[in-house]
């Protein structure tokens, strides 16, 4: 099936330097995708240019099969965006506001009245938007993203500056909308437990590259257990054991270094703590470590990023 | 005609129409007392000219600045909001917009300079002017505050969206203001450089103040031939419409 959303070899360069280098996105219809990764990774550049407010070094965007450079403003149409910080007039009201939007895509009332709904602002759409919480503001961004309840809704971190109640609300919303709307969603974020949440597919970028894309079960395969084993000369436990074809690696652990395999039966693992003591060596520790989705993705974006 | 609308309704609480009213009845009060001044120190029959010529030197200093300001809310409220984006993700064209932008700040300007030949209309007449009423008079006085307001729009525009910090904008029609001010007193030649300068220059009446400075007699005016502006006309018209088409294309295609 073709993709709703897809990107090919997409790159922009700045000066000397490549902010996106090559992304091939694809979004399916109904997906909610996660696009992931690090701040200064290249997500809101990505999403900028699929959205044409920034022209492509290179490559080029196709949204619902049409070239997106030469049919901009007809897909325009059946995409809802909120890029970055929320949009709004603040010396508007928030109903206001929505009318600016409603105008200029010619929508009827009752989308006002139901986006108002939908984003819990009804009560207060009478107040000046200048008057509105971070969240409210941010709420208010979606609603006029949502306004014409479009095929594609684009969210670039629609939950930043937002306390745990908000992001929690506004998750359940995001949830909803291909069930309730037929909505296709793309939401970027560099918060793991927040896409974790909610998307039904993944796009991991870092430093302007794809590292993966795909569903979360396959990102989630990724997670299996590794054994972990401490004994009491681990350079020469690694030694022993690459001589005896085994491939174990050693790792840096805050308790101190200790050899890691990937996952081992557990007949395989009894065979090596016996070659090991059978050559003098003390096994001080054998465990299993399951790795977690936040250890496959702090493996692929660098610790080093701040991806929470 | 819907984009105009919604850039008016989107000046909303903006307070953008009684700043207006008050600059222009300062500005109106001013040019009225100056030219009843200057008709108490003439013999004879009072005419429409001192007024006209009052008004025309008046708009040279009030317009560019009052120009600049009303620009300047109507461009600043999208960079304050952070809006070019939504506006550019709701498939508007942009240059659709630049120009809804350039004729909401030009229906409310051409309101102000209507105002302004109005009110000279109604003054004459309970000065006992007329009747009957020199509309090709009040035409002239009309087109030659209109056209220049029209290209310091553009130009404002330009600035107004291309920086985001509206004080060059604002700077900017402040020294339009002295310009405009100043206009008769620049070099000849140089004033047709400066948009600002047009007031005076297209204003149907010209003020000779040779006598009035030699002591010898009142100020003199004259009202210009129509045929005479007509190149300012049209250098000002092509100036505005290149203004125009830089300024729409240099913010269209910059990226947000």
């Amino acid at each position: 099936m073709e993709p709703v959303l897809a990107t090919h070899r997409l790159a922009k360069r700045y000066g000397g330097a490549y902010r996106v280098k090559d992304v091939n996105l694809a979004v399916h219809e109904g997906d909610i995708y996660g696009f992931l990764g690090p701040n200064g990774a290249g997500k809101t550049t990505t999403l900028k240019m699929i959205l044409g407010l920034v022209r492509p070094t290179k490559g080029r965007v196709t949204v619902f099969g049409k070239d997106m450079e030469k049919h901009r403003r007809d897909n325009l149409r059946n995409i809802g965006a909120l890029i970055e910080s929320p949009s709004y007039y603040g010396h508007l009201t928030g109903l206001e506001n929505l009318r600016v939007v409603q105008k200029l895509r010619d929508l009827p009332d009752r989308n006002v009245a139901e986006a108002l709904a939908v984003v819990r602002l009804d009560k207060h759409k009478d107040r000046k938007v200048d008057q509105y919480s971070l969240g409210m503001k941010q709420r208010l961004g979606i609603a006029m993203a949502l306004l014409s309840f479009p095929k594609l809704l684009i969210l670039d971190e629609p939950t930043n500056g937002l306390d745990p109640a908000g992001i929690g609300e506004i998750r359940e919303l995001i949830k909803s909308l291909p069930g309730r709307y037929g909505m296709t969603v793309l939401i970027s974020s560099h918060l793991l437990a927040e896409i974790e949440q909610i998307a039904t597919s993944v796009g991991i970028i870092r430093d302007g590259a794809m590292l993966f894309q795909g569903s979360l079960e396959t990102l989630k395969a990724k997670s299996r257990p590794a054994i972990l084993m401490k004994t009491r000369n681990n350079r020469l436990a690694l030694d022993i054991l690459l001589h005896g074809g085994y491939a174990p690696t050693l790792r840096d652990e805050p308790g101190g270094d200790c050899l890691a395999f990937d996952d081992l039966p557990d007949d395989e693992v009894a065979r090596i703590n016996r070659k090991l003591v059978e050559n003098g060596l003390d096994v001080l520790r054998i465990e299993e470590r399951r790795r977690t989705l936040e250890d496959i993705f702090l493996d692929m974006t660098g610790r080093e990023g701040s991806l929470q | 005609m819907k984009a105009v609308a919604l850039e008016l309704y989107k000046l909303r609480r903006k307070r953008l129409l009684p700043m207006t009213v008050l600059f222009l009845g300062v500005e109106i009060a001013w040019a009225f007392a100056a030219a009843a001044r200057s008709m108490a120190r003439q013999s004879g029959p009072a005419g429409w000219e001192p007024v006209l010529a009052a008004l025309a030197s008046m708009n040279g200093l009030f317009l560019p600045i009052l120009t600049a300001v009303c620009v300047s809310r109507i461009c600043d409220m999208e960079h304050k909001g952070n809006t070019w984006k939504l506006l550019y993700t709701l498939s508007v064209r942009r240059s659709g917009l630049y120009a809804a932008k350039f004729a909401a700040a030009a229906a409310v300007m051409l309101a102000a300079c209507l105002v302004q030949t109005a009110a000279v209309a109604v003054f004459g007449i309970s000065r006992g002017f007329g009747p009957p009423l020199p509309f090709a008079l009040l035409a002239r006085f009309f087109a030659g505050a209109a056209l220049p307001t029209l290209v310091i729009i553009a130009l404002q525009q330009w600035v107004s969206m291309a920086a985001k910090n509206q004080t060059f904008a604002l700077a900017l029609g402040m020294i339009g203001g002295f310009i405009g001010l100043a206009a008769d007193f620049l070099p000849q030649g140089a004033g047709a450089f400066f948009a600002w300068a047009y007031y005076t220059g297209l204003s149907p009446v010209v003020v000779d103040y040779g006598a009035a400075a030699a002591g010898t007699g009142p100020p003199l005016f004259t009202v210009t031939d129509a045929g005479a502006s007509l190149a300012g006309m049209a250098w000002l018209s092509a100036a505005g419409a290149i203004l125009c088409l830089a300024g729409n294309l240099h913010v269209s295609r910059r990226e947000v």
